[in-house]
C-alpha cells in the first residue's frame, strides 16, 4: 500500500476564510511545510485498509505470554469518552475536577485492597516507568538513610526491563539462577545477600508461569538484610483475590493496568504502570498525591521526601478510567478472573505437554512455558509463523531466556474451551507437520499480507522515514 | 458484568482433563492464601456502570479554556476517533509479529516521517510517554553519547518538565548546572518557551557545539511547527516534545504523546521502538520493528532506557490527525491560534493589562493584570471561562487555540471590564 505521503494533491476540508497575517520576523518562520493534502474520504480509506492488515484481540486468540491479551470490554471506551472526563483541562481548579479526583482516589483504594499495599501512585505511564519509579524510590530511601547500597538482585527469568531499569538508576545487577523447580535458587540467593543489596526485583508468578514457592522465606531473608522487595506485577492476572503481594512481603509493586485490568494495548500503548508501596515508603511517592478531606478531594504537594514527578500532570488518566470501570464491573467477584485465567492455562498445558517439552513439571499459574527444542533450532520461530496461517497470534517466543526454543503461552480467562481446544489441536498438528513435512512449517506463513520480512537489511540499511523527492 | 465464557460443564471437563477436583486445587500453592472476599463494591451491570460513571464525570466542570501550559485544547476531527476505535488497531499489542501487524507498522513509519518533516530532523522513534519524560530520555541519551554528566537548562522550560527532568537526573547521577562548559552533556531550550516566547536559538546551538555538548530543543505546543522554523534549522541535535496538540484530547493530562527525533549520528542511541521499511521473501515492501536486539535483550544491563510499551495508539491518533489536516489544515490551525492569541492580547492591553512578553510569541503570552488576577479568574469562572494560569498575584499565562472564537474573546474582555 502506498504511504499517506504518496497521494496526489487533493482539496482538504479543515480550512478557514479568516485572513490572518503572521507578523513574525523571517528568521523565526519556516519557508515550507512539506506535508501532503489528502481528502477525508481518502484518509479514511487509507487507515481503514491499513487496519485490515492487523491482528488484535477483537479478531482472534492472542496468547502472547506475559502480555495478558484479554478481551477489552467496549463499555470502558464509552466511559473514557464521557465529555466530563475527556474534555477536562489538567490545570483546572480543584472545584472543577472533583469527579476525576474521586475516580482516581477510589481506584487507589481498590488497588490497595487487591494488592495488600498501603498507598498507590497512579502517575507512571507504563510498567517500565513504574519499575523506574520503584527503583528511584529505593535510591532516595537509602540515600536519606545514609546507606550506600548499589546493587539489585534479579533472577535469570526476569523481564528484560528489570535490569534495564536498574541500569537507569546506576544500580549494578546481580543475576540469580533458577532452581530445578523454576524458583529463585534459595542457596545462591542467600549467598548473594549482603549490605550492598538495595532491592530484590521479583516477578510473581515468575515468567515461567510458576508461583515462587519460597516467596515468604525470600522476603524474610531480604528484610532481615535491610533490603527492599520489589514485585514486578506484570503477572497479577493470576492472583486477584487469591493471594496478595503485600501479604507475601513485598514492599513495592507496579501493576500494568493494560494487562490485568484490561485497558486496550493500542498496538503498543498507552498503558499505565501504577505503583503501590507499603506505608513506610508512602512519603516517597511522586507529587501531587490525592487526599480526601471533608468529602472533598484535594491535591497534596507537601511531602518533602517525595522523589519528585516522573511525568507531567497525573498519569495516563484515560487508562485509569478504563481500569476503574473494569474493576467496578467485576467488583467483589474479581477473584473469578484469576481462577479462570489459571484454569485455562492449566487446561491448555495439559493438552500440550505430551507433544512439546515442559521444562518444569508443575501446575502453572496463568501462563506456562513449553519448549520445542526437540524439533530443532529456530523451531519456536517457525511454529509461531505457522500459527499465523491458522489465524492465531503466536505465543511469546524465546522468552524467558533460560528455556531453549521457548513458547510462552497465556490464554487469559476470556477464552472459551472451544478456542483452547482448537488452538491445542492446531499446535499438535504443527508438531505433526514438523515431524512429517518440516519445510511446510519452515516456509510459513503463506496467508498473511506479507511473507517473512528481511530484518537484517532493515537494520543494516535503515529506511525509517519518508522524505520529499529532491 | 462477567466476561468469562466458560460454562459449568466446560469447567468440569477441563478440571477432569487437568486431573484435579477443583480450581482451588490449582491455586493451593499461591501463598499466603487470601481467605476473605475482597472488599470491593458490588459487581455492576453495564447499565449501572455507565450511570455511575456519568454521575462522576458530571462532577467535573468543563469551561472555555484560555489555558494551555502543556495541554492544548485543539479541535479533533470526528474521523480520528472513528478510526482509532477499530479493534484492529486498538486491541493489538506491540507489533512483534510483523506479518500480521503491517497496519500498525506502516502507521508508525508514517508517524516517524511526520515528526521528521515537522521538526526538520533525520530520524524519529515511534513515541515516548509524554513530553516531560521524552525530555528526560533525551538527557539520558546525551549523557550516554558523550559520557558527560552536566545538564544546562535554558530559562523558560515548563516547570513540570523541569520537575520530571530533576527526578530522572537524580536517579542517573546527572547534575543540573548553570554553566555551559566542557562538562556539559547537553543544552536544553524550550521553543516556544513556557511563557510563549519564540526566539532564534542558533546562538545557543553554537554555544553548545563549541564545548562539544549536544543541543536539545523541546517543543510543547507542536502546532507551532506549522509556521515556525523547524528546530532542526535552529541547530538541534535532538528534538523532543509533546504531541498532544495533534488529535489527542486534553483528558485531564493523559494519555499524551512524547516524541523524539535526532540527527543521523545519534540513530543507534534513540530509545524506544523504531519502525523500518524492508522487503519480504517475495520482494514485496513491508515494515518491521528494527534495532530490537539492543537494550532489552543483549545489552540490557548497560541500557540507558527501559521503555517498551509506549503510546502507540496516541501516535496513531496524531498520524491520522496530521493526515486529515494536511499541510493546509495544520497551517490554518496554527494561524488561527496565533491570530486569536494576538487579538486577545491586543484587547487586554486596551483594557489596561501590561503585555510582558519581550519577544515574539505564538499562541501563549503573559500579562500583568491591573487588578488581582484571582478576582479576574473568579469573575471569568462565573461566565464559564477558565482565563489562564495564575503566575503569582498579578500575572497570568493565557493561551488561545482555534477553539477560542472571536465571540469568546469578546466575552473574556467584557468580563474584565466588569471586575471592580
Amino acid at each position: 500500500m502506498k504511504l499517506i505521503f504518496e497521494y496526489e494533491e487533493q482539496t482538504t476540508g479543515y480550512l478557514s476564510d479568516e485572513n490572518i497575517s503572521i507578523g513574525l520576523p523571517n528568521e523565526l518562520i519556516r519557508n515550507e511545510l512539506p506535508l501532503p493534502n489528502v481528502s477525508e474520504i481518502e484518509v479514511i480509506r487509507h487507515y481503514t485498509n491499513l487496519s485490515k492488515k492487523n491482528f488484535g484481540v477483537d479478531l482472534g486468540f492472542y496468547p502472547l505470554g506475559s502480555c495478558t491479551m484479554k478481551y477489552n470490554p467496549k463499555i470502558n471506551e464509552d466511559v473514557a469518552a464521557l465529555e466530563g472526563f475527556r474534555n477536562l483541562h489538567p490545570l483546572s481548579k480543584e472545584n472543577c475536577i472533583q469527579g476525576s479526583l474521586q475516580l482516581m482516589w477510589e481506584l487507589e483504594q481498590y488497588l490497595k485492597e487487591i494488592t495488600g499495599m498501603d498507598t498507590f501512585s497512579l502517575q507512571p505511564a507504563a510498567g517500565a516507568q513504574g519499575e523506574l519509579l520503584g527503583l528511584m524510590i529505593a535510591k532516595v530511601y537509602f540515600k536519606q538513610k545514609n546507606k550506600k547500597r548499589a546493587k539489585v538482585i534479579i533472577p535469570d527469568s526476569a523481564h528484560g526491563t528489570n535490569p534495564a531499569t536498574a541500569a537507569m538508576c546506576k544500580y549494578e545487577t546481580i543475576v540469580i539462577p533458577s532452581d530445578i523447580r523454576g524458583n529463585i535458587d534459595l542457596q545462591k540467593f542467600k549467598q548473594s545477600l549482603n549490605d550492598e543489596i538495595a532491592v530484590v526485583m521479583l516477578t510473581n508468578p515468575n515468567t515461567l508461569g510458576l508461583f515462587e514457592e519460597n516467596i515468604l522465606e525470600v522476603c524474610d531473608l531480604a528484610h532481615n538484610n535491610g533490603t527492599l522487595m520489589y514485585c514486578d506485577g506484570a503477572n497479577m492476572n493470576a492472583l486477584l483475590g487469591i493471594t496478595r503481594p503485600g501479604d507475601q512481603g513485598f514492599d513495592m509493586i507496579h501493576l500494568n493496568l493494560h494487562k490485568s485490568f484490561s485497558t486496550p494495548h493500542g498496538g503498543g500503548g498507552p498503558g499505565a504502570g501504577v505503583l503501590g508501596v507499603k506505608s513506610f515508603l508512602s512519603d516517597y511517592l511522586p507529587l501531587p498525591r490525592i487526599i480526601k478531606q471533608n468529602n472533598k478531594y484535594i491535591f497534596d504537594n507537601t511531602k518533602e521526601k517525595s522523589v519528585g514527578k516522573i511525568r507531567s500532570f497525573y498519569g495516563n488518566f484515560g487508562m485509569l478510567v478504563r481500569a476503574c470501570s473494569y474493576i467496578m464491573s467485576w467488583g467483589s467477584n474479581i477473584r473469578k478472573v484469576s481462577e479462570h485465567a489459571v484454569l485455562n492455562a492449566n487446561y491448555l498445558l495439559s493438552l500440550l505437554k505430551e507433544v512439546y517439552d515442559l521444562p518444569y513439571n508443575r501446575k502453572c499459574a496463568h501462563e506456562f512455558v513449553i519448549s520445542s527444542e526437540k524439533f530443532g533450532e529456530k523451531s519456536a520461530l517457525n511454529i509461531a509463523k505457522r500459527l499465523l496461517d491458522y489465524g492465531f497470534h503466536p505465543p511469546t517466543i524465546y522468552f524467558p531466556l533460560i528455556v531453549q526454543e521457548a513458547l510462552m503461552i497465556e490464554p487469559t480467562e476470556t477464552e472459551s474451551k472451544e478456542t483452547l481446544d482448537r488452538f491445542a489441536f492446531v499446535l499438535r498438528s504443527i508438531a505433526h507437520e514438523l515431524r512429517e513435512n518440516p519445510q511446510v512449517v519452515n516456509g510459513a506463513p503463506y496467508t498473511t499480507p506479507v511473507g517473512r520480512l528481511d530484518e537484517i537489511t532493515a537494520a543494516r540499511k535503515p529506511n525509517l522515514r519518508w522524505a520529499p523527492p529532491k | 458484568m462477567d466476561f468469562i465464557p466458560t460454562t459449568e460443564k466446560d469447567r468440569n471437563e477441563m478440571l477432569k482433563q487437568i486431573g484435579v477436583n477443583s480450581i482451588d486445587d490449582l491455586v493451593k500453592e499461591f501463598k499466603p492464601a487470601f481467605t476473605r472476599k475482597l472488599n470491593l463494591p458490588e459487581p455492576m451491570s453495564e447499565f449501572e456502570l455507565i450511570q455511575h460513571m456519568q454521575m462522576l464525570s458530571k462532577k467535573n466542570i468543563i469551561l472555555k479554556y484560555f489555558l494551555g501550559a502543556g495541554s492544548y485544547n485543539h479541535y479533533i476531527p470526528s474521523a480520528v476517533n472513528h478510526l482509532l476505535m477499530r479493534g484492529e488497531f486498538s486491541t493489538g499489542y506491540t507489533p512483534y509479529q510483523a506479518e500480521i501487524s503491517q497496519g500498525t507498522l506502516q502507521a508508525m513509519y508514517e508517524f516517524q516521517s511526520f515528526i521528521c518533516l515537522l521538526t526538520g530532523m533525520d530520524v524519529a522513534n515511534a513515541s515516548l510517554y509524554d513530553g516531560a519524560s521524552a525530555l528526560s530520555e533525551a538527557v539520558l541519551l546525551s549523557s550516554s553519547y558523550n559520557r558527560r554528566n552536566h545538564i544546562f537548562v535554558n530559562e523558560g522550560l515548563h516547570p513540570q518538565y523541569f520537575e520530571v527532568l530533576k527526578t530522572y537526573c537524580n536517579a542517573a547521577d546527572l547534575e543540573l548546572t548553570n554553566e555551559i562548559d566542557d562538562k556539559t552533556s547537553c543544552v536544553i531550550a524550550q521553543n516556544p518557551d513556557f511563557f510563549g516566547n519564540i526566539e532564534n536559538l542558533r546562538y545557543l546551538a553554537e554555544r553548545a557545539h563549541k564545548v562539544g555538548a549536544l543541543f536539545v530543543i523541546c517543543v510543547v505546543e507542536p502546532t507551532s511547527l506549522a509556521i515556525l522554523k523547524a528546530p532542526g534549522d535552529h541547530g538541534a541535535d535532538i528534538v523532543v516534545g509533546e504531541g498532544q496538540s495533534f488529535g489527542i484530547p486534553i483528558n485531564f493530562g493523559g494519555p499524551y504523546l512524547g516524541f523524539m527525533a535526532v540527527r543521523d549520528f545519534l540513530l543507534k542511541k534513540i530509545p524506544g521502538r523504531v519502525c523500518g521499511m524492508t522487503t519480504d521473501n517475495k520482494g514485496n515492501k513491508g515494515f518491521v520493528l528494527t534495532f530490537q536486539a539492543r537494550e532489552q535483550h543483549i545489552r540490557r544491563e548497560r541500557a540507558t532506557s527501559n521503555i517498551t510499551t509506549n503510546q502507540g495508539l496516541m501516535a496513531l491518533a496524531s498520524t491520522i490527525y496530521l493526515a486529515l489536516m494536511g499541510r493546509n489544515g495544520l497551517n490554518t490551525v496554527a494561524k488561527l491560534s496565533y491570530g486569536r492569541a494576538h487579538l486577545l492580547q491586543e484587547k487586554l492591553v486596551g483594557a489596561g493589562f501590561e503585555a510582558l512578553n519581550k519577544k515574539p510569541f505564538y499562541n501563549e503570552f503573559v500579562v500583568r493584570a491591573p487588578k488581582s488576577s484571582k478576582k479576574i479568574t473568579s469573575s471569568l469562572f462565573k461566565k464559564g471561562i477558565l482565563g489562564g494560569l495564575e503566575l503569582g498575584d498579578d500575572k497570568m499565562l493565557i493561551c488561545c487555540t482555534e477553539m477560542n472564537t472571536v465571540q469568546d474573546i469578546e466575552s473574556f474582555v467584557s468580563v474584565i471590564g466588569e471586575v471592580s
